[in-house]
């Protein structure tokens, strides 16, 4: 047997042997084998370059990036100096956006607030995906005791909702680890988000790998040989990975909310640090009062604006990625 | 069924034994010793001292904490807050203003949520559809307390129309315009899941051959497009009533609602182990528990789906 399976022939059971022209194996010969072969993420590659929406996307994120790198590029203004004397004024030259109640350049602030507002949906999502992308993989692939002892783990962070854990999380730190720095706050809320937000995508790489593995391609290397660790890192692995990407790319966007929100509880940046989210906060009270909406509008227009674009990103690579969902 | 549902409640006691634990481990993580904090500026009586330390058994190891905490919360009795309230007579008061709150948001968000994904669904492409799928995807970029102050502002202060906070009463009409803000961003992602949802199904076997067998087109959409794909929207709803409650810490934040999410939020703060673990226990319970009602659901929808 060609795949090294004992045969279960009945005693008088007839095996039909097809010709080989009705069989799929006619069609081989049709194909170009001198063509080098096209990888699902070249094939992907392909379908994502026709997808206007990605490169609208794509400019987008290209454009925040160097916003990122360098802010110096948009603006001479310092987002930490502030003049107490220009405390709500309207716009002038040189500050196009007005000043917030502090006194302080609003546009300067909304440049210079991506930094910290991007870091921490980066590095929160680059830790949520490796975490789950290694559990979900494990309890898939080999099943049996891991598989239930890492569900049921993931279970626990998963019940408690991500909102509450990480308020009750980073009000801990902050007595434990106050005055962090930036990358210190930053790590804190990438913490307190990672902590509880891996089992999202341990589910979603879990089920990709229970799939992938049941393919006959993984038969045959196995077939072939490979060892079960080859297999998973070699064939599983990278076939299981195109759902856990879309998830990763949309939730980018979901925890750069989450960071807004949580400075907006006072549980997020120290105020100290130019972000988004404490830029929001901070102008709640011009919109209870209804003056200067503009204080709240500009740094929640340009955090929308980023998620918006992390969320069309994920549209689009979830559309190159899925060829059955291309047709529809 | 029953078989099933004993088992599910039996898999649920080491996740809910987990997440108390791990609640009560972070709280333990504040070096800060809350009972000083208690009486602020004002010096603390050694005798007093060492007494609310035994009432709130911050004398004990950690894990002995914890355990006790258990064998209360067994008889109902979540220990007392510190105002000198039993924890239960608040979590009773609050608890029922947020379930009010996150039905109301639920309601609101499954109902526009799957009428408005529908209708994208059916005629994808045409005008309606490409509005919902921005205003679906503005809704999720805009950080959530960002709509909540604007819509007070418009509707609570401007245009008068509901009322802009809460009182303790908490009323219907005092609660839709935080329940409207509650369920904005899980409307957001109803509307494209039900939209994906209905545009997979349009295409699929079963509504080819209720088409061909002569079934008029309502029919078919109601019987066969819709009810196959409220699957995906049931799920997600059941997750999302969870996620609401979580939520509910923002949205009560604004608007002044005396519910769970404030009452978690003013403990967290203050550093009240009792009521953190005892609010989050519960919000774990209703995870669970709408868990397995969604699973049960899904057999009515899908009639395929056997449980053993």
């Amino acid at each position: 047997m060609p795949d090294g399976r004992p045969s279960k022939i009945r005693p008088g059971q007839e095996r039909y042997v097809a010709r080989l022209e009705d069989t799929p194996l006619h069609d081989v010969g049709a194909l170009d084998t001198t063509a080098p072969p096209e990888s699902q993420w070249k094939e992907a590659w392909k379908q994502l370059r026709k997808n206007p929406l990605f490169w609208v996307s794509a400019v987008l994120l290209v454009f925040l990036a160097v916003v990122i790198a360098v802010p110096g590029l948009f603006t001479s203004n310092d987002p930490s100096f502030c003049q107490p004397g220009k405390s709500l004024a309207v716009s002038s030259p040189g500050h196009p956006l007005g000043f917030d109640r502090q006194g302080c350049d609003v546009y300067s602030r909304v440049i210079y607030g991506a930094r910290a507002s991007v870091a921490v949906g980066v590095f929160t999502t680059l830790i949520v995906a490796l975490l789950g992308l290694v559990t979900g993989a494990v309890a898939g692939f080999y099943g049996g005791f891991l598989d239930a002892l890492i569900s049921r783990i993931g279970d626990i962070f998963y019940a408690i909702p991500l909102l509450l854990a990480a308020i009750v999380l980073l009000s801990a730190l902050n007595n434990v680890w106050p005055n962090r720095g930036f990358w210190g706050s930053v790590l804190a809320i990438v913490l307190a988000l990672g902590l509880f937000g891996w089992p999202q995508v341990t589910r979603i790489a879990r089920g990709a790998v229970i799939e992938t593995k049941q393919q006959e391609f993984v038969d045959a290397a196995r077939a072939l040989g490979a060892t079960p660790r080859r297999n998973l890192l070699r064939h599983v692995v990278p076939n299981s990975l195109a759902p856990v990407i879309v998830t990763a790319t949309v939730s980018l966007g979901v925890f750069i909310v989450a960071e807004a929100t949580l400075s907006f509880l006072g549980l997020g940046l120290p105020t100290s640090i130019v972000s988004w989210g404490n830029d929001i906060a901070a102008s709640q009270n011009q919109v209870r009062a209804g003056q200067r909406l503009g204080t709240m509008f500009w740094p929640a227009g340009a955090l929308a604006l980023t998620v918006f674009s992390f969320i069309l990103l994920g549209d689009a690579v979830r559309d190159a990625l899925d060829p059955k969902a291309k047709k529809r | 069924m029953w078989w099933y549902v004993g088992k599910r409640l039996l898999q649920a006691i080491p996740v809910i034994l987990g997440a108390t634990l791990l609640i009560y481990a972070m709280v333990f993580l504040r070096p800060g010793d809350p009972i000083v904090a208690l009486f602020g500026d004002k010096p603390v009586p050694e005798g007093t001292y060492q007494a609310l330390r035994e009432q709130y058994n911050f004398d004990k190891p950690f894990l002995v904490q914890w355990l006790l905490f258990l064998k209360g919360a067994v008889t109902l009795d979540f220990g007392t807050a510190f105002s000198g309230q039993p924890v239960i007579d608040l979590v009773q008061r609050a608890f029922p203003v947020t379930i009010k709150l996150a039905f109301m948001a639920l309601v609101i968000e499954a109902v526009l949520g799957v009428a408005a994904g529908f209708y994208a669904g059916m005629r994808r492409g045409k005008l309606f559809d490409s509005t919902m799928l921005v205003v679906s995807l503005l809704v999720i970029a805009v950080p959530i307390f960002v709509f909540g102050f604007v819509l007070q502002l418009l509707v609570g202060i401007k245009l008068g129309a509901l009322p802009a906070l809460v009182s303790s009463q908490a009323t219907f009409r005092e609660l839709l315009l935080p329940a409207i803000v509650l369920g904005l961003v899980s409307f957001a992602y109803v509307l494209r899941l039900t939209r994906t949802s209905v545009i997979e199904n349009l295409t699929a076997d079963h509504v080819r051959t209720a088409r061909a067998k002569g079934l008029p087109d309502g029919q078919v959409n109601r019987r066969h497009v819709l009810r196959n794909s409220l699957i995906p929207v049931v799920t997600f709803l059941g997750a999302d009533l969870g996620g609401l409650m979580a939520g509910a810490v923002v949205t009560e934040g604004i608007f002044n609602v005396p519910g769970v999410g404030n009452l978690a939020f003013q403990a967290v703060r203050r550093g009240e182990t009792p009521t953190i673990v005892s609010v989050v226990t519960i919000m774990v319970l209703v995870y669970v528990l709408t868990s397995l009602v969604v699973d049960l659901l899904y057999a009515w929808l899908d009639p395929r789906i056997r449980y053993a």
